[in-house]
């Protein structure tokens, strides 16, 4: 699902920046893990995708914590040359969802007629995992999914990890992905930001999004990482452009990567009885080709992006609480043009909380904001309603409130409410064709199951 | 019972007993640096009062609960799940290494809690509580908390998961330990929170 949506995006990215969400979150949640190690959901998760302490040292052990029988192989000299599950770690996972929202969007091809609002997906995703050890040392969290926007399917988040205690106290380890914050821990970053993961893949999302905040796509890195003291993290990688269709890489390409894009991350975590604080940044500085019928050579355009983040969380047996932020700055630097002015700013702000009780009955509430330089070319109005930037600005900004019921741990309902007060740069006709942001407040029932 | 349980530990630690146990004890002492300390802490000493402290736990209790887990004869909501999983495939001599391992770290402490509290605790601890048929804790878990065999050590334990285990066996969810489970029958939350916070402070 992302691979497509992304595709979309990267091209928004060279005119704007892109959805300010990621839209529909992949599930972190995985009922292979549960069946690896034999422990509950809960282990690894407050409720799922956001992780405990202990889930995110289960990550960072690259998923090979294993209480299964297992396949056994030896060398002449007692190598170990083999250690398999004797069950392949697949899990599944299907969401299901109604949207609708405060103003039905125009027609896509009847002027002045509406769609139908109120829309079902059945599926709006579904997935199908690996996501288990792979060998000592050795583990994976693969993930392919069916888009029912798209009706295609797709590579989706992809972290596969090799991990090694080097003494007592340092964790080190290599981690291989396809999107910068996939092989994050904490629920902070773009890739499994709670609460905001979870978003109707129909209803209309602002149009701006910053490299590190869901503007990345068709990208491998690799990152090395070291967790010392089970409270600092460190972490350096790097991105090429990797398109998961396998054309060469050349002038049809839209926003190729030169050369390798460094990512870095560095984070402080700290436990004491039920609690668990963490603070940390990480950062981001890309420069890209424009393509799209140009050769890969000449200037480039340059994202640097940098983010301060923070998350707390308080697990008892009756109560969990939580409240995460991350604030991300992008600089943009438009070197081989696209933009008006040569260089533009782009700020986005997600703060969150959410509380559960048992586990099993939940709330959350979340404020988004997108702002930054004007740019009448990066945000032109193309004609476009609902998605267009009628005052050449990427503002946008609102509420998110939440209810959720998991009935068990590997299963959850939730019902949501986004509130704009202002889209991709105004609050009334913001798109030039009497569209206000409060129009596009969309309520979401999402049904979401893993086994 | 005391009998019936030094047998059964008795009959576990002869399985884990030699050659298995020797090698054994470098595979204990990766595991429990690799794995059991993401929750139970470096040499057994836990943050969360989620996970017990297992640093000086005496040997045969730690033997007694992971064969309980094993089976699932322990089933408190937290046995099953983590541990369940956790000690699924360890084999009596791991178990008996791992034990051995936590048996030898320093014990935590834990430090005293609200004075009133404390000596109301005191009470139940040395003398029991006679009106309500609760015996005295001391008779088993020793004078200083500090545990004997296949009763284990109290001193220097999380007081929250002490009230966890009192309450679990007083709900029926933990069940595995037939003398606890009489006697916190009658006690009520200020007795069980007293009784642990003394204990843990040991």
């Amino acid at each position: 699902m992302w691979r497509e949506m992304r595709k979309t995006f990267i091209a928004a990215l060279a005119m704007a920046g892109s959805a300010l969400f990621l839209v529909p979150g992949g599930a972190q949640a995985v009922p292979s893990f549960a069946r690896q190690t034999g422990m509950a959901c809960q282990a690894c998760h407050t409720v799922f995708p956001e992780l405990t302490p202990f889930g995110r040292r289960f990550k960072l052990n690259a998923y090979t914590i294993d209480n299964l029988p297992q396949v056994t192989g030896i060398t002449t000299s007692k190598e170990q040359s083999l250690l398999l599950n004797q069950l392949p770690p697949l899990s599944f996972m299907l969401q299901a969802s109604y949207t609708s929202t405060k103003k039905a969007i125009p027609d896509s091809a009847v002027p002045g007629e509406v769609a139908q609002n109120g829309q079902v997906q059945l599926p709006q995703q579904a997935s199908l995992f690996y996501a288990g050890r792979i060998a000592p040392n050795f583990g994976a969290f693969v993930q392919m999914t069916y888009d029912g926007s798209s009706g295609t399917f797709g590579w989706d988040n992809t972290d596969i990890r090799y991990a090694s205690m080097a003494n007592d106290k340092f964790l080190w380890g290599i981690s291989f992905n396809n999107n910068p914050t996939v092989q994050d821990v904490w629920n902070t970053t773009n890739a499994w930001q709670s609460p905001f993961d979870q978003r109707s893949a129909t209803a209309p999302t602002p149009g701006a999004a910053t490299l590190l905040g869901g503007g990345a796509s068709d990208m491998a890195g690799l990152s090395v990482y070291g967790f010392w003291n089970d409270s600092i993290y460190a972490e350096l990688g790097f991105y090429r452009s990797a398109p998961a269709v396998g054309a060469p890489l050349d002038s049809t390409s839209t926003n190729v990567l030169k050369g390798y894009a460094p990512y870095w991350r560095v984070a402080y975590e700290r436990q004491w009885t039920r609690n668990s604080w963490q603070v940390g940044a990480h950062g981001m500085d890309a420069k890209m080709f424009p393509g799209g019928g140009a050769a890969l050579s000449g200037p480039t355009n340059r994202f640097n992006d940098w983010a301060i983040d923070s998350q707390y969380q308080y697990i008892g047996d009756e109560h969990i609480f939580s409240v995460l932020g991350a604030y991300i700055e992008e600089k943009q630097t438009w070197d081989a043009g696209g933009a008006a002015n040569s260089t533009n700013d782009l700020k986005t702000l997600r703060i969150g909380a959410s509380y559960f009780y048992h586990r099993r009955y939940g709330a959350a509430l979340g404020h988004f904001s997108t702002t930054g330089s004007e740019d009448a070319v990066l945000y032109a109005p193309l004609g476009n309603a609902v998605t267009d930037f009628a005052n050449n600005k990427p503002n946008s900004d609102g509420w998110v409130t939440e209810l959720d019921w998991v009935p068990y741990e590997n299963t959850k309902f939730a019902l949501q409410y986004t509130m704009y007060n202002k889209f991709n740069g105004g609050d009334t006709n913001y798109d030039g064709q009497g569209r206000n942001a409060k129009d596009n407040n969309t309520l979401y029932l999402l049904a979401w199951l893993n086994f | 019972m005391k009998t019936i349980i030094a047998v059964a530990v008795g009959a576990l630690l002869a399985s884990g007993t030699g050659a298995a146990l020797a090698q054994g004890q470098q595979e204990a002492k990766a595991l429990a640096t690799g794995v059991c300390s993401v929750c139970h802490g470096p040499e057994g000493r836990s943050v969360s009062p989620v996970f017990p402290r297992l640093a000086g736990q005496q040997a045969s209790y730690i033997i007694l609960q992971l064969d309980a887990f094993r089976t699932h004869i322990r089933g408190d909501p937290n046995a099953q799940a983590y541990m369940w999983g956790m000690s699924s495939q360890l084999s009596d001599a791991t178990i008996a290494a791992l034990a051995a391992y936590y048996a030898s770290q320093k014990p935590s402490t834990e430090k005293a809690g609200d004075p009133a509290l404390m000596a109301e605790g005191e009470k139940i601890y040395t003398q029991g509580i006679r009106a309500q048929n609760v015996a005295a804790c001391s008779s088993c878990h020793g004078a200083n908390a500090e545990g004997a065999g296949a009763f284990p050590r109290l001193a220097g334990q999380h007081v929250d998961y002490l009230i966890a285990q009192l309450q679990g066996f007083q709900s029926g969810t933990r069940a595995n330990a037939p003398i606890m489970v009489g006697v916190v029958r009658t006690m009520n939350l200020e007795q069980i929170k007293a009784a642990a916070t003394y204990a843990a402070s040991r």
